[in-house]
């Protein structure tokens, strides 16, 4: 259980009581806020700890603590929109940051007290995510004994692995958000992050592999199965890359895993369909509503309510509860991902999207849980089907340009197949494409829907933040890999 | 006091300083650096503000070092309840956690008690006023531009001014502090045709107003950038000399540079192993660090740990003569910190071999292809296999034939780097790093069939 009063309460206790802060003086900051006609007016309180442990070689020998909390204070007027942010979170330095707001928006009297704003509204709960602290302290001997036994099980593995760093860092915020259409909603985020990097050496070549967990989900949501496999995964990665060919280069069919590399999707749908970039009419898909962008079969789904994903918001930073949004149906473009400044001024709603980095960053349409609905096909099979061609399983991030539709990624971890059969490893090569031109060559769709582990970050203007990405493995009959063996 | 900033650098002396005094109290020494930064930027498009944005961020970060332990923890408060707590979180971290012999100051007689400090700020104009001026002053200019080309759209124009202040204490008894500024102007511009839509931009970055690029020189050369990128198309899959212009060039020499600090090379994670003395790249390169350039971007009196970097050459003749490294990283490679825990400062790349301005550098390069972008890519440190998608120029004989864009280039970092043939005189700076563009003998370039 989360969001509703028992958000609201431990934001009361961690934000609001330490700063001296009540409901009736953010009603009065937000009154002044929206003064001078604002469209859109909200205030957005975080407090944020972080606690890690790193290991390497062997030892836990660094440890670290991080805690911060600030408000971020918005107006919009239209497409204009003025933001400032304060660390100081004291009804004094709350009023100079909304002075500061009013002063860069140019609208009515800086001075002039608003009316107080009475804050009558929340969000109610959800149970996406539990209310809890990760960061305790007395977690620290646990989170120590794991990953020191995460070195001993990598480094059985295989005697090529020379060198295992790993690391935890377990982050847990909580968020206040206040509208001046009298909204006060707040959610408790338990974060924790596990990652580990391995070196294999055999005859004085090294190759590196990679792997993590992530989970809004303390200590006890890391069962043994999974911190085997995401060593398994490392350790693979490294061996398999030790034996690397030069990857091919030129047009050729593409199979692409399950899991992580449903960032294609990401990438070449779902950036072009956040709200902003359509309202700019920036977007390679402007216009294309209603309209086949990619072949039949092709269902992109962006969810924010997926339970235990990193993706997931009881509701976004803006109070709004995730919608699941259907992106592309069936190869038809259908819809859009919208925050509540792009849907006010779009004629549409919002649909949950609205996302920050931190309360230094204004809120923009992103992505929550963004993946490729399951086709019927037997993964075996796919493979099968290729004469010569590329099977990859994971990719390093990627990158999409929005105006012209053009993205790529690049591989750790893939293949050259041959007459249906995995040949030899390949070292890392960039694939690229354009969004509606590769999804119009999707040929093949598998039954084995699955998601990243837990790892996927986005960047957007600068911010970063935790999404999940996921797809069937899944065969595009062109793209162009770009490999050294010419 | 500037208008940006709410407190002063004695204040940030004093916060870093009380932080060091407790964990001695607590028996540890101990450094901790204060840092605050007030910034304030203004985006325009077609005559409309989009966002004014105004920030305040701060911060304290606490090192411990205990019995052989250490702990770190950092608040974004400066008030004593908040210091307490970050000294406590700290001594508990070294608590927990395992001895590191390496870990630990740097000797004392090693610090920057004194020595030069580079000028790192200049008064100037930071109001969200003159920013909103200056932004609003690149967009009519960028309307006018896009009044006279129909294949043109305006793109956002951006101003943005920082100023920031930075403390360092430590249990040796060092405390300076140091005050920076930064003005930033960029202009987006967006070309359209029946081909397809593109973008392009060009920013200047300073630690001084007046140094600025002059906002129609920024704006034309976006438009220009943007224009240049229409009707691009792939080339065949094929092996080439490859020209990086002076900002796809940055990319190559900081590559290098991860691949030297001391952290790749004590983890493996680095592409050039036991490098001193080593020929890395060709012969005719030279790769110098300057920590003292007045206002330079990545200038400074001090690392992080109270140590001072030097002038000196990284490569000379392609031979690696210097590696970037903290106390720690040094300690676990059995040498000497260089006094530079927070990686490298001001890099600048030349070559003995003869280069020459930018259409000089086309006629040496004479059929291949120009990198103007990467879209995106990776270089995988612990082998330098290196690939990129990138947009750029086809060029045959000395002269650009098309744009390029749809293809991947792809290489292994130690041959591209002994495969550098020249450097030309366009020399741009790009954050710490100074090039000109730099010409590569051959790589795989993948494009259609």
């Amino acid at each position: 259980m989360n969001g509703g009063g028992i958000a609201l309460d431990r934001a009361r206790t961690a934000l609001l009581g330490p700063a001296g802060l009540d409901e009736a003086a953010i009603g009065r900051a937000l009154g002044e806020l929206a003064g001078g006609g604002a469209d859109l007016a909200d205030l957005y309180f975080e407090t944020t700890t972080m606690r890690s442990w790193q290991l390497q070689d062997g030892r836990v020998t660094q440890g670290g603590f991080s805690m911060r909390q600030g408000v971020g204070a918005r107006a919009a007027h239209g497409g204009q929109v003025s933001f400032a942010h304060s660390a100081d979170l004291r009804e004094g330095a709350l009023r100079d940051t909304v002075r500061a707001v009013r002063t860069l928006a140019r609208h009515g009297d800086a001075g002039r007290p608003g009316q107080g704003i009475a804050l009558n509204r929340d969000a109610g709960c959800h149970h996406l995510y539990p209310a809890i602290d990760t960061v305790d302290v007395r977690n620290a001997a646990a989170w120590i004994t794991l990953l020191e036994r995460i070195d001993q099980l990598a480094h059985a593995e295989d005697a090529r692995i020379v060198r295992v760093d790993a690391s935890v860092r377990a982050t847990d915020t909580t968020i206040l958000v206040a509208e001046a259409d009298g909204l006060l909603a707040g959610d408790v985020r338990p974060m924790t992050i596990l990652s580990m990097v391995v070196i294999a050496e055999q005859d004085g070549l090294r190759a590196r592999g990679q792997a993590g967990l992530g989970r809004r989900a303390g200590l006890d949501g890391f069962d043994a199965a999974s911190i085997e496999r995401m060593v398994a995964t490392a350790a693979n990665m490294a061996l398999n890359n030790l034996d690397a060919i030069p990857a091919p280069v030129g047009e050729m069919p593409v199979v692409l895993g399950p899991g992580y590399p449903g960032v294609l999707f990401h990438e070449a749908v779902g950036h072009g369909l956040e709200g902003d970039h359509h309202r700019k009419h920036l977007s390679a898909f402007d216009g294309k509503m209603g309209e086949r962008i990619a072949a039949s079969g092709v269902t992109v789904i962006d969810d924010g309510g997926l339970e235990g994903r990193l993706g997931s918001l009881g509701i976004d930073d803006e109070g709004t509860p995730p919608d699941r949004t259907v992106l592309v149906e069936d190869g038809v473009l259908t819809g859009l991902m919208q925050d509540r400044l792009n849907a006010g001024l779009m004629n549409a709603r919002s649909t949950g999207n609205g996302r920050r980095q931190s309360y230094a960053h204004l809120p923009m349409p992103r992505m929550t849980n963004t993946f490729l609905a399951n086709g019927t096909a037997d993964p075996a099979d796919i493979i099968a089907s290729i004469d010569r061609g590329i099977y990859a399983t994971e990719f390093d991030g990627g990158q999409v340009d929005i105006v012209t539709g053009r993205f790529n990624f690049t591989t750790i971890e893939a293949w050259l197949v041959e007459k249906g059969k995995l040949v030899a490893p390949v070292r890392g090569a960039t694939l690229i494409g354009v969004g509606h031109e590769a999804l119009r060559h999707v040929s093949m769709i598998g039954n084995d829907l699955d998601y990243d582990t837990g790892m996927a970050t986005c960047g957007k203007q600068g911010q970063s933040l935790h999404v999940s990405v996921g797809q069937p493995t899944l065969r595009i009959d062109r793209m162009m890999v770009g490999g050294q063996a010419g | 006091m500037s208008t940006l900033l709410t407190h002063d650098e004695a204040a940030l002396r004093d916060a870093a300083a009380l932080a060091v005094e407790l964990a001695v109290k607590r028996g540890a020494t101990a450094r901790a650096s204060a840092q605050h930064e007030g910034r304030a930027r203004i985006a325009v498009r077609g005559g409309d503000v989009e966002t004014a944005e105004r920030s305040g961020t701060q911060g304290l970060g606490l090192t411990v070092f205990h019995e052989g332990r250490r702990g770190a923890a950092s608040t974004a408060s400066f008030d004593r309840t908040s210091i307490e707590r970050v000294v406590d979180e700290a001594m508990m971290i070294a608590a927990h956690v395992q001895p590191d012999p390496d870990a630990g100051l740097p000797p004392a007689a090693m610090l920057a008690f004194a020595g030069p400090s580079p000028e790192l700020y200049a008064d100037g104009p930071r109001d969200p006023d003159i920013l909103l001026a200056s932004a609003t002053l690149m967009d009519r200019m960028a309307s006018d531009v896009a009044r006279t080309d129909p294949t043109l759209r305006v793109g956002e124009s951006v101003a943005v001014a920082t100023e920031g202040l930075w403390a360092l204490a430590t249990s040796d008894g060092f405390c300076r502090s140091a005050r920076r500024s930064n003005d930033g102007r960029w202009s987006v511009m967006l070309a359209q045709d029946e081909g397809g839509s593109t973008s392009a931009f060009c920013q200047s970055q300073e630690r001084r107003v007046e140094a600025l690029t002059p906002p129609e020189q920024l704006v034309r050369a976006a438009a220009q950038r943007a224009r240049t990128g229409l009707g691009a198309r792939p080339v065949a899959s094929r092996r080439c000399p490859v020209l990086f212009d002076p900002r796809t060039g940055v990319s190559l020499v900081s590559d290098l540079a991860g691949a030297l600090t001391g952290m790749a090379q004590f983890r493996g994670m680095t592409f050039v192993r036991e490098p001193l003395g080593k020929a890395v790249a060709a012969g005719h390169l030279d790769l110098i660090e300057d920590p003292f350039e007045p206002l330079g971007l990545a200038s400074g009196g001090f690392d992080s740990e109270g140590m001072a970097g030097s002038t000196r050459h990284i490569l000379r003749g392609g031979v690696v003569e210097g590696l970037f490294l903290s106390s720690f990283s040094s300690r676990k490679l059995g040498m000497a910190s260089t006094g530079n825990a927070d990686g490298f400062y001001n890099l600048r790349l030349t070559s003995s071999a003869p280069g020459g301005d930018f259409a000089a550098m086309l006629r040496m390069l004479g059929t291949g292809l120009v990198v103007t972008e990467f879209q995106g890519g990776k270089t995988d440190p612990a082998t330098g296999n290196w690939t990129q998608a990138i947009r750029g120029l086809w060029v045959e004989r000395g002269e650009v034939v098309h744009a390029v864009t749809d293809v991947t280039l792809a290489g292994q970092l130690p041959a591209m780097l002994n495969g550098i043939r020249a450097v030309g005189h366009d020399v741009e700076r790009q954050g710490a790093i100074r090039t000109g563009s730099i010409l590569v003998d051959d790589m795989q370039v993948g494009g259609k069939a």
